[in-house]
This record gives structure tokens, C-alpha cells and sequence, in this order.
């Protein structure tokens, strides 16, 4: 009765001599679309560099009121050498990282938990909903007077711009458990506790770590704004000076280390997903 | 033969065995469902019994009932009345060693095809390479031998629907509660898959209750089939299926040419619940 169905397939998959391989040349397909889509990036940002430093003469208002990209390029080459780049980087790097691990630590856990009771997350709705709305731009000057001026007002800024998103996005995940699947785990003899560890969780890493990527510009925006009410170090504070002494390339300059940081930052939490998630690599 | 709709049409008879506790007894369950306020019966009245080591069919009509009288009988959905005694006893919560399958496999995506076999050993705390062993040999009985390490997303629906099948048997339940569990496959997997079911069950002495929409399946591999009326529901007929000993080769069964009278007498059946 061992109706063993795997044998033709696994023969089928094994290359034949010197023909490359169904796996080899899908493999290939995929690079190639990879290159194509970076190779089409690149020409994009090229031919928007192009329009703007035409249209921004040395010496021109419009390169005043625009900035140019060489004078940009020029702003990013003394900042690297002077080493404010690498130190504003660094202590903005420090508050975004801190407030996006302790925004999503805690907003996680919470919005997991709230999965366990219908009640409390019921009870609880409304005040999330209130609190979501909250522009977070709002509360600076109180979370400075609690914080003082350092580095824990900003990451308290930007952990309270990651908290709700990270809470919703994670309830929105453990409730969206399949039904059925609870089902199964129920006759299977599983415990509430069992459920939740084996089926809900796992079942809401994909909504996670949706809100993880949502929330890296979030914690970001949370830490310069932090920056821009009150300090004396960081991106958001070079972006403030720049902009109160109308450098407007140096203004330009900061921005683009901070949108790089915010590619890094999401870059590294695409490796961790990946490696979270290895049954979606297969795919 | 005579293909007669047996007298079992009026079940709980089959309960006078003496002493010995059927697996299952069930006996005027009633359900419905709330709607707006409103109770929508579904299911009437409706008493059977399963016997040890037998498998029983249910078939009726589209949307009487049956998905929710198995999670009724589950525990998963509380009955308004009636009783439900596995073993002799009536349970609160779930019933031990009853094994649920649906048609939708409900594999975890994140776990392999061995992971998910272990999930129910895992949950009742079986040392894990115990779990591991006992499931890799399930895999092996039904066909998916070097597919383990395989994620559910790298797997055909039919092997997918094995490893549901090994995930529900590697526990040795005494009862399965089947609900459609091949009617997405083709026909072809499905009739393997069922004939490997079929004789695991029979091998172990196991019972087994199956809901299917499929007449031919139904009486190809049931030892009695219930035919169920339109909601609410209730049993409208039943038939003792007598097609030999050699109950396990559910292929060339249908060769049988009372299979087919049994099929049209219970098509007919079926056909005026319908109305
Ligand atoms: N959770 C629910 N709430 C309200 N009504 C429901 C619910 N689940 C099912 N019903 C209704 O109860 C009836 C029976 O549904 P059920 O799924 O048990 O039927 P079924 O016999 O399994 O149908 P099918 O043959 O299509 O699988 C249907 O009319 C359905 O609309
Ligand atoms: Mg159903």
C-alpha cells in the first residue's frame, strides 16, 4: 500500500548531463529580473540628478532655493572629512535604534497579549484608537520636560511614534490566526498557552514584521523630531542648523544620510525576517 | 442481495451492546446557530452510534448540518441539548484520542512536513525524539518517504493532504473524525490516498466517522452509510454496507455490482432530501 509518489520527482530535479537544470536556469531567471530592477533604479535616480543640476546653475537663485546635487555631493565630502557625518549618524543610528527595539518590544507583546482576552482587548480598543491618533510631533515639549534634553527624550520619542503601530499591527497578526487551525490545535489537546506559543505567534510573524519595516522610518521621524526640539548633536539637529542658516544642500545632505540610515535599518530587518522565517525562502 | 434502507434508520438501537462502551453515542442532539437574535436551527434532532473498529459515512445535502454537527460532536461547539458520550462518558471540552481532519489541510506554513506530523505528540509532551521516530515512520506508511524536511509550500495538495492524514495518525486515535478531508484532490489521489487511509484504520481497529458529499466514497468505504436530511437536520435513512471481507481494496470494490445499487438507492435517498 506505500504508494510512493516522490520517486518520479526527485528524479525530474536532478540535472541531466551537461544541460543546465530546470533549478539552475530559475535561479538565473531571478538574477537577471534583480539586475534589470536595480539596473532601471539606477538610470531613474541618474536621469532626476541630471534634470536638477541643470536646472540649478552654480550661482542661480533656483541653486539656492534647491540646492544642486554637486553642491549636495560637495556638503556630504566635507562632512565625511570633518567627521560630523559619521558622529550625527551615529547618535541619531543610537536613538532610532533604541526607540524602534523598545517601541516594537513593547508594542508587540502587548498587541500579542491582547489576543488572549476578548475582554481586555475590547476594553482597551478605544484608548488605543485615541492614543493612535495622537501626532506625536504634539507631545515633544512635554516628553522633554519629562526627559530633559539628552539622549532618552529622543528615544522616547521615537519608541512612543513605533509603540501603537507596533501594538496594532501584531493584534492584527495573533487575531488573524486561522480559525480552523485553533480548531485542530484544540482536538489535538493543546492549551490556550500552547495555542498561542505554537500557532498564533508563528502565525503572526508576517504582520510583525510588516509593522517592523512600517516602523523604521516611524522611529526615525520620532528621533529627528526629538532632535529639532532641543540638542546639540545628530541629524535632525544638522538638518535644523542647515536649515536656520538657509544651506539648503546641506540640509539636502543631512537628509540623504538619514534616508541611507533608514535603508540600512530596513535592510537588516529583511535579514532577520529571512532568517526567521526560512520556510518563505523556499517559495 | 436486497439493497434495503436497514432498520437502523431508526438509530440508537446499536447502543443495547452490552456493557461495552461504543466509542461514540450520540443521542437527540439539537443545535442552531444565533443569527441577529434569531435561532437558525440546523440540527434537529439527531442520535447515531459508532461502533469499535467500524467506519461510518455521512452524507446530505449541501450546508444540513454536518460540518457542524462534527465540531459539535468535537466539543468545539456546545450542543442545546441532547448527549454526547465518547467511551461511555459524556466529556466537557475535548475528547481524548479523537483524531480531526478537514478538507483544508491546515498545515503551519512554518513547519516541515515532520514538524507538523509531531505537532500533536509535541503538545502532549512526548520526548521529542520519540515524536520524531514514531512521526518520520508515519511519513514513511503513507508514501512521503525523503519529503520530512519539506516545507508544506514545496508540496502537492496531495501530499500535503497525506501528511495531514500521518499528522492525525501518528497519535493513534481510537476515532476519526473526518470531514471532506479529499474533496479538493482529484480523483485519482484521492482513491490512493483513501485506500492507504482505509487500511490503517482497518490495521488498527480504529472507528472512523466520514462526512462526504461523494455517494461513491461514501459506500466504498463505509461500513454503514447515514443519509441526513436538509436543515435542520436529521438522519433520514441508514444502510448496512455488505460488499465482502475484503473491505480494505476500496479500488476494486466498485466492481461490486451491488456498490452501484447501494449508490443509486442512496442518490434517490438524497435526491428527495433535496426537495
Ligand atoms: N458560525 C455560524 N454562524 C451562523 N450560521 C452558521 C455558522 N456556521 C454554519 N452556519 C449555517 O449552518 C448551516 C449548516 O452549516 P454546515 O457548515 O454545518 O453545513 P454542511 O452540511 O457542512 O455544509 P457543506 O455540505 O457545504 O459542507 C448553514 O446553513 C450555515 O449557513
Ligand atoms: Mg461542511
Amino acid at each position: 500500500m506505500t504508494t510512493d509518489i516522490g520517486t518520479s520527482m526527485v528524479d525530474a530535479s536532478k540535472p541531466a548531463g551537461s544541460v543546465p537544470s530546470p533549478v539552475a536556469r530559475a535561479k538565473w531567471k531571478r538574477l537577471r529580473f534583480g539586475i534589470a530592477v536595480l539596473a532601471t533604479q539606477v538610470l531613474v535616480l541618474a536621469a532626476l540628478l541630471v534634470v536638477w543640476e541643470r536646472a540649478t546653475p552654480k550661482g542661480s537663485p533656483a541653486a539656492f532655493m534647491f540646492g544642486s546635487p554637486s553642491a549636495i555631493a560637495g556638503f556630504l565630502i566635507q562632512m565625511a572629512q570633518d567627521g560630523s557625518l559619521w558622529r550625527d549618524a551615529a547618535v541619531t543610528g543610537m536613538e532610532t535604534l533604541l526607540g524602534f527595539f523598545m517601541g516594537n518590544l513593547v508594542g508587540t507583546l502587548l498587541g500579542l497579549s491582547l489576543w488572549y482576552s476578548r475582554f481586555v482587548s475590547r476594553v482597551v480598543e478605544p484608548f488605543v484608537i485615541a492614543l493612535g491618533s495622537i501626532p506625536i510631533i504634539a507631545l515633544a515639549p512635554i516628553v522633554i520636560i519629562w526627559f530633559g534634553t539628552g539622549l532618552v527624550s529622543k528615544v522616547a520619542m521615537s519608541t512612543l511614534s513605533v509603540v501603537i503601530v507596533a501594538l496594532v499591527t501584531s493584534y492584527k497578526g495573533a487575531v488573524g490566526a486561522d480559525g480552523d487551525q485553533i480548531y485542530l490545535m484544540k482536538t489535538l489537546g493543546a492549551s490556550k498557552f500552547q495555542i498561542f506559543r505554537k500557532l498564533v505567534i508563528p502565525a503572526s510573524l508576517t504582520d510583525i514584521f510588516a509593522g517592523l519595516k512600517l516602523t523604521v522610518g516611524f522611529a526615525l521621524i520620532g528621533a529627528i523630531v526629538g532632535e529639532f526640539m532641543s540638542s546639540s548633536e545628530g541629524l535632525g539637529h544638522a538638518i535644523f542648523k542647515a536649515g536656520s542658516l538657509y544651506i539648503i544642500p546641506k540640509v539636502f545632505a543631512a537628509l540623504v544620510v538619514t534616508i541611507a540610515l533608514a535603508l540600512v535599518l530596513t535592510w537588516l530587518v529583511g535579514k532577520i525576517e529571512r532568517l526567521l522565517m526560512p520556510w518563505r525562502r523556499q517559495v | 442481495m436486497s439493497v434495503e434502507a436497514a432498520t437502523h434508520a431508526r438509530p440508537g438501537e446499536g447502543e443495547a451492546v452490552n456493557g461495552t462502551a461504543l466509542p461514540l453515542v450520540v443521542e437527540h442532539v439539537a443545535k442552531g446557530y444565533d443569527l441577529n437574535g434569531q435561532v437558525v436551527p440546523v440540527i434537529a434532532d439527531l442520535s447515531l452510534t459508532l461502533r469499535k473498529g467500524e467506519i461510518v459515512s455521512l452524507v446530505g445535502p449541501s450546508g444540513c448540518g454536518k460540518t457542524t454537527l462534527l465540531n459539535t460532536l468535537c466539543g468545539l461547539l456546545a450542543p442545546d441539548a441532547g448527549r454526547i458520550r465518547w467511551h461511555g462518558r459524556q466529556v466537557v471540552g475535548q475528547p481524548q484520542n479523537v483524531g480531526y481532519m478537514l478538507q483544508k489541510d491546515l498545515l503551519f506554513p512554518w513547519r516541515t512536513a515532520l514538524a507538523n506530523t509531531m505537532l500533536g505528540l509535541e503538545i502532549r509532551g512526548v520526548p521529542a525524539a520519540e515524536a520524531e521516530d514514531r512521526s518520520r515512520a508515519m511519513l514513511d506508511q503513507l508514501g512521503l518517504h525523503g519529503f520530512a524536511d519539506h516545507y508544506p509550500a514545496t508540496l502537492s495538495g496531495g501530499m500535503r493532504q497525506r501528511v495531514a492524514l500521518a499528522r492525525t495518525l501518528v497519535n493513534d486515535p481510537d476515532v476519526l473524525l473526518l470531514d471532506e478531508p479529499f474533496a479538493a484532490l482529484d480523483f485519482q489521489t484521492k482513491l490512493l490516498i483513501e485506500s492507504d487511509m482505509v487500511s490503517l484504520v482497518r490495521k488498527g481497529g480504529r472507528s472512523m466517522l466520514l462526512i462526504t458529499h461523494d455517494i461513491e466514497e461514501a459506500v466504498s468505504i463505509a461500513d454503514r452509510v447515514i443519509v441526513l436530511t436538509r436543515r435542520p437536520t436529521a438522519v433520514k435513512a441508514a444502510y448496512e454496507i455488505e460488499l465482502g471481507s475484503d473491505r480494505a481494496d476500496v479500488i476494486s470494490l466498485r466492481e461490486n455490482p451491488d456498490f452501484s445499487r447501494y449508490v443509486r438507492r442512496i442518490w434517490a435517498d438524497l435526491d428527495v432530501a433535496i426537495q
